[in-house]
């Protein structure tokens, strides 16, 4: 899968047909909600309509000499009930819409959240934590917001103008001239308005965007801009940037003003009221009618002044609805292999040939090498030398885009990955631990671990004595709402979790460094224990596991350019002779 | 306006302005447009006036033609009604256009203001201070700000359109206008009650939502270890219930912000019935016309949604206007470091002396007291110690990133607090723990500190450090995008970056405050190469981490508690077996060749 799919930035970008049959599909699992809002609606609209019908009859009652006041009366009473039953019936709407907003918002998460566990570790390996979580937050909202008040408004006020003009064509059919010309040209000048609007509305996002994204940078960078007196130039740059929004802002504003709907409304209010008038005048309606037309005609301003935002909403939601659709939809390329090789494996490992690439780039290029049993291999070489690509070739993160990886001789394709992945664990670079107790950390994955041999697992991983330090010890809770544990500490609880699962092949990603000589003892034990009897590969930027590994492999710019053991690289490789060279 | 700070998170240098001054304040910003208000103001009574014609003429109308039904006193009336309309349409469009022109202008202006305040602090500030809540002053805050004034405007009209009515209403029938008037109490407390509701299910939907978010975000990103372990349902369980908490607070908190329309719209339905059977009376017995009875009918909307949108934006302007009192907080928070002069600085010899100085961050605990130091020009100078001795401070003093309370600091002889201190700046070049890059190329980085240098000497810079060859690991050399704060780049080659960076500009006095992170073996040693030839010609101050750093160095100051309690050289020092044979033990052993190969003995 390409990397396209997943940028934020284009809000407006968007697969609308599968978008929208998605959200249908969404809003029809509970056809119960949209039908009542819809009938709420509509009898809550027709009553309130109807109130300016009722003031086109008492209009006429009270010009008709003699007139009783129980007759106005009865009239001021259908008025309250009208409008108490428009009241209800429109609660009634709201609630039962934010039902379904709430549970598209809800089921989207769950479908997503689902599809996210679901997902294979190449696609979590790719895809950025920021990303998932802006659609798995803001879209999720998004969803929300596209019922209530989204939908909610474009019913409102799209029956808002349907009852009014309903209304008038029972006033008198001849009325309907004025309204119909008038929803005609409503509909051109919304369009165009939303049209003129939206560019410049994502032009001034964007301009915020980049006014923000500047100013974060010379905050957090304000040492280096002081320590290099760059005080006024970063002014300059953010004076320029605010201009640079004020403008789309003030463009935006011009355009807001100018909104030509309302002015439409205008003029058909005023011909509307003549055509009225002159059909009074010719004797076909009574004042009170006219009246009434006035009423209804005023009631279509509300939804011409909305309509804009109304539509916003909902293409936002649609737009958030896609980009929650394109992460669901990624397909996972990896075969799982369910009825593969399942056995316990030995632990060696060999790398035919291996060349790899991905978006176009190659990372790693004819890797040739083998790991017997047991053996301790160090992989060295700088950062983004392909040294972690390389490990993850061997439980099939990746796959080799030519050339063989073989685990006891069988290619790790052939291999259940099940039954691969259960045997090959890896200690990642920056260790990752849940919001839970360290005995629940430790003893992930395998639930039936008992005390004894939790304790037993940091002991081996030398975490027991910094466990202990802590008041609730095992019970001690991580994370945000518990103690932050140092880069090592996490480090050596992942050892421990190791030792309880007892991989037969263990990769150590380990780029922490111990600030003091103690710690580092700890770490140097902890990670000689857990690499004995099993095949284990060590990318590290410590010299003393370099020294003591059985072979080194010594990587450049994706190419294995030397490998033997610390006293022949010595020898022979010029690289890896600097490196120790300055020991001396 | 301190009432309006209640609940919200302050910082340390949040004041309250009284009502007088926050208004001096924001009218302070708004002077120089003075000519544009006031069309704004114009505009907005003549739309608010235009506005009121409508239905007073439509109502006037209906009476008019009812007594004389000619075509040319309808033509009439439906001109008038239209040019009102039009009128109206048009004032209101130069009114919100340059409204937002003026406010365009005034929020670009206070955004200047708060930058340039925000700038001028020294670290001291930015140490109190996270740096997003900071970034947030200077550009949402000043957006809220902005909307309230355009909220402001819109609301204005709306409330000096019913103004204009109401003068008009009571020259018809003071009693039905007094009747109408009764009504608005009951819309603003039904507003209020809401409001205050509505705020707190409010703010229980966002702990919920902040929950439900937390625990997405942690699961993915332990995703790989719930993976290994295959532990996919009992996470799944767990977001299900929290999912399902989530749904049910959302649903309380929806139902109850939706409730208000239907009320309010319920409620003004109780008004108008009042008005059809009191105004219809009133028409009888008091000999109104049916046409201003009509009047009253269409006034009771009038009436009822300013409120209602007073009620709806009455916390956004509370916001809006606690978020210009922040703005004007920053502005006002005075800067720590004071310089006495701005005497010229040329380039310097690097002799700096620390006499008999005292320091503390806070004015609380002293960091350094009674602090005294000589360092010779041209002297690598390594300082040592725990984490919290002080070391960081006597870099940054020289950095003039922080005031010093007592004392003395001398540079070449001259007092710190007289020289210009962005000549002074350029004399220095700092490589801070976490060199920080720019967005923007590696060689802008390099320029960064000197933004005249050509390309030439920017090469030149570059490939001083470790022979260039850190260059051919970048995918298109000087060229490279460093990414979003060098993102694309390894910690290592940030270093290296950074390095260039003071090689180019060539100052007289180098900080550096080594990195703890490590680097793989092959990037440490160009940083090694690299910061020999940085520091080789000019002083240097060095808070160091390694052994090759303290092995190097001229002299190494060992720092206790502020002071200084042992100095000499690496092999002199250790030989005494004092301090920093201590320090060597816990910190510096393990970087050694003997325990190298000690370890791989044991393996053995």
């Amino acid at each position: 899968m390409s990397k396209r799919e997943f940028r934020l930035e284009n809000e407006y970008r968007y697969n609308r047909s599968g978008a929208l049959r998605w959200i249908i599909a969404h809003l029809v699992r509970y056809p119960l909600f949209p039908l009542v809002t819809l009938a709420a609606f509509v009898v809550s609209s027709y009553l309130r309509s109807y109130i300016q019908m009722y003031i086109g009859q008492a209009f006429d009652l009270i010009t008709t000499p003699g007139w009783a006041a129980s007759a106005l009366l009865a009239l001021a009473l259908s008025v309250l009930g009208a409008s108490l039953g428009g009241g209800l019936a429109g609660l009634l709407g709201d609630y039962a819409n934010e039902f379904l907003a709430q549970r598209m918002e809800r089921d989207g998460r769950d479908e997503l959240y689902a599809s996210l566990l679901g997902k294979s570790q190449t696609f979590h390996g790719r895809q950025r934590i920021g990303d998932i979580m802006a659609r798995a937050t803001n879209d999720v909202r998004m969803l929300n917001a596209m019922v209530s008040p989204g939908l909610r408004m474009i019913m409102d006020s799209g029956l808002s103008l349907v009852m009014p003009v309903l209304l008038i064509s029972r006033l008198d059919v001849r009325l309907l001239l004025v309204p119909g010309i008038f929803i005609v040209l409503l509909v051109i000048t919304v369009y165009q308005h939303t049209r003129r609007l939206q560019p410049v509305s994502i032009a001034m996002r964007e301009a915020f965007g980049v006014m923000n994204a500047g100013l974060a940078e010379a905050i957090t960078g304000v040492e280096v801009v002081k320590g290099n007196a760059q005080e006024a130039s970063e002014g300059a740059k953010f004076a320029r940037n605010a201009g640079l929004f004020r403008d789309h802002f003030v463009k935006q504003g011009a355009i807001q003003a100018r909104y030509w709907p309302m002015l439409v409304y205008t003029v058909c209010r005023a011909a509307g009221f003549l055509h009225a008038l002159l059909l009074w005048r010719a004797g076909e309606l009574t004042l009170g009618q006219v009246v009434a037309f006035v009423g209804l005609m005023g009631a279509l301003q509300f939804p011409t002044a909305m309509s804009v935002f109304t539509f916003n909403l909902v293409s936002l939601g649609v737009a958030s609805a896609g980009r929650i659709l394109a992460l669901i939809n990624t397909e996972t390329e990896l075969d799982e292999n369910p009825r593969g090789v399942t056995q316990p494996i030995r632990g060696e490992v060999r790398f035919e040939h291996v060349s790899f690439g991905y978006d176009g780039q190659p990372v790693l290029k004819d890797i040739s090498f083998v790991a017997q049993p047991g053996e301790t291999i160090a992989i060295v070489g700088q950062t983004g030398s392909g040294k972690t690509t390389l490990t993850r070739l061997i439980n099939r993160i990746f796959d080799a885009s030519s050339g063989r990886v073989l685990v006891d001789g069988v290619d790790v394709r052939e291999w259940s990955m099940e039954s691969l992945r259960s045997q090959v664990s890896f200690i990642e670079q920056d260790v990752f631990l849940f919001s839970r107790t360290l005995r629940e950390n430790i003893a992930f994955g395998v639930a039936e671990a008992t005390q004894e041999q939790i304790k037993r697992a940091a002991e081996e991983a030398q975490a027991a004595e910094f466990i202990a330090s802590f008041p609730q010890g095992y019970d001690t809770v991580v994370g945000e709402r518990g103690v932050t544990l140092s880069g090592g500490q996490r480090q050596r609880i992942a050892i421990a979790r190791a030792f309880l699962t007892d991989p037969r092949i263990l990769v150590l990603d380990d780029s922490t460094s111990a600030i003091d000589s103690a710690t580092e003892d700890q770490i140097q034990r902890a990670m000689r224990r857990i690499s004995r009897e099993r095949t284990t590969f060590i990318i590290t930027h410590r010299l003393s596991q370099i020294r003591w590994a059985d072979r080194i492999l010594v990587l450049k710019r994706g190419e294995l350019v030397d490998q033997g053991t610390h006293e022949e690289l010595l020898a022979r490789c010029e690289d890896y002779q600097r490196v120790f060279a300055r020991y001396d | 306006m301190g009432w309006i700070m209640g609940g919200l998170e302050t910082e340390a240098y949040d004041r309250s302005y009284s009502d007088k001054e926050l208004v001096r304040r924001i009218a302070h910003y708004f002077r120089p447009y003075a000519r544009q208000m006031a069309l704004v103001a114009l505009t907005l009574t003549l739309n608010s006036a235009a506005g009121t014609g409508g239905p007073i003429l439509i109502s006037r109308g209906i009476d008019m033609v009812s007594e004389r039904p000619t075509v040319e006193a309808m033509l009439l009336l439906a001109a008038g009604v239209l040019l009102l309309g039009i009128a109206s349409w048009v004032f209101n469009y130069i009114r919100q256009w340059f409204g937002a022109k003026v406010v365009g202008n005034v929020v670009l202006d206070l955004r200047k203001d708060v930058f340039d305040a925000t700038i001028r602090h020294d670290l001291s500030f930015y140490d109190e201070h996270p740096s997003g809540k900071i970034v947030s002053r200077v550009t949402s805050d000043t957006q809220d700000f902005a909307q309230v004034v355009t909220l402001v405007m819109s609301l204005f009209s709306e409330v000096l359109l019913v103004v204009i009515l109401t003068v008009w209403l009571l020259t018809v029938n003071p009693w039905l206008t007094f009747l109408v008037i009764c009504m608005t109490p009951l819309a603003a407390g039904i507003a209020l009650a809401f409001r205050r509701i509505a705020r707190r299910v409010a703010l229980l939907a966002r702990q919920v939502t902040a929950k439900i978010n937390a625990q997405i975000q942690e699961s993915i990103s332990g995703i790989v270890v719930a993976k290994s372990f295959r532990q996919e349902r009992a996470i799944y369980d767990t977001f299900a219930a929290n999912n399902q908490q989530s749904y049910r607070v959302g649903l309380r908190r929806g139902m109850t912000l939706i409730s208000i329309f239907p009320i309010m719209g319920t409620a003004s339905g109780l008004g108008m019935a009042l008005l059809v059977y009191a105004g219809g009376l009133a028409a009888r017995d008091g000999g109104m016309s049916p046409g201003n009875w009509y009047l009253f009918m269409q006034a009771v909307g009038y009436y009822w949604w300013p409120m209602m949108s007073i009620a709806s934006f009455w916390s956004q302007f509370q916001d809006g206007l606690s978020a210009a009192e922040r703005a004007f907080a920053l502005i006002d928070a005075e800067p720590k470091v004071a310089q006495t002069g701005s005497e010229p600085v040329g380039r310097l010899q690097g002799g700096i002396s620390f006499r008999d100085l005292a320091f503390s961050y806070t004015g609380a605990e002293m960091v350094l007291d009674g602090f005294s130091l000589e360092i010779k020009p041209k002297e690598t100078l390594a300082l040592v110690g725990h984490t919290g001795a002080g070391k960081s401070s006597i870099a940054r003093l020289v950095t003039r990133f922080y005031e010093f309370q007592r004392g003395e600091l001398l540079v070449d002889g001259r007092d710190i607090r007289s020289l210009d201190l962005g000549q002074y700046r350029r004399q220095i070049g700092l490589v801070p723990q976490e060199p920080f890059l720019f967005s923007g190329t590696v060689r802008d980085n390099i320029r960064y500190g000197h933004p005249e240098a050509t390309d030439a000497e920017t090469l030149q810079a570059a490939t001083q450090i470790s022979h260039g060859d850190w260059l051919g690991d970048l995918p298109k050399g000087l060229d490279t995008d460093v990414g979003e704060r060098g993102a694309n780049l390894s910690m290592g080659q940030r270093q290296l970056v950074a390095l260039a960076r003071v090689l180019l500009k060539d100052p007289s006095i180098f900080v550096l405050d080594e990195a703890t992170a490590s680097v793989d073996p092959f990037t440490e040693m160009q940083i090694q190469e690299g910061l020999e030839t940085v520091m080789s010609d000019r002083t240097a101050i060095i808070i160091a981490h390694r052994l090759s750093t303290v092995k190097n160095a001229d002299r190494i100051v060992v720092i206790d508690h502020g002071r200084i309690i042992e100095e000499g050289t690496h092999l002199g020092l250790l030989a005494a077996g004092g301090h920093y044979a201590e320090l060597y033990n816990t910190y510096f052993r393990h970087q050694s060749l003997e325990y190298v190969e000690r370890f791989a003995e044991e393996q053995a």
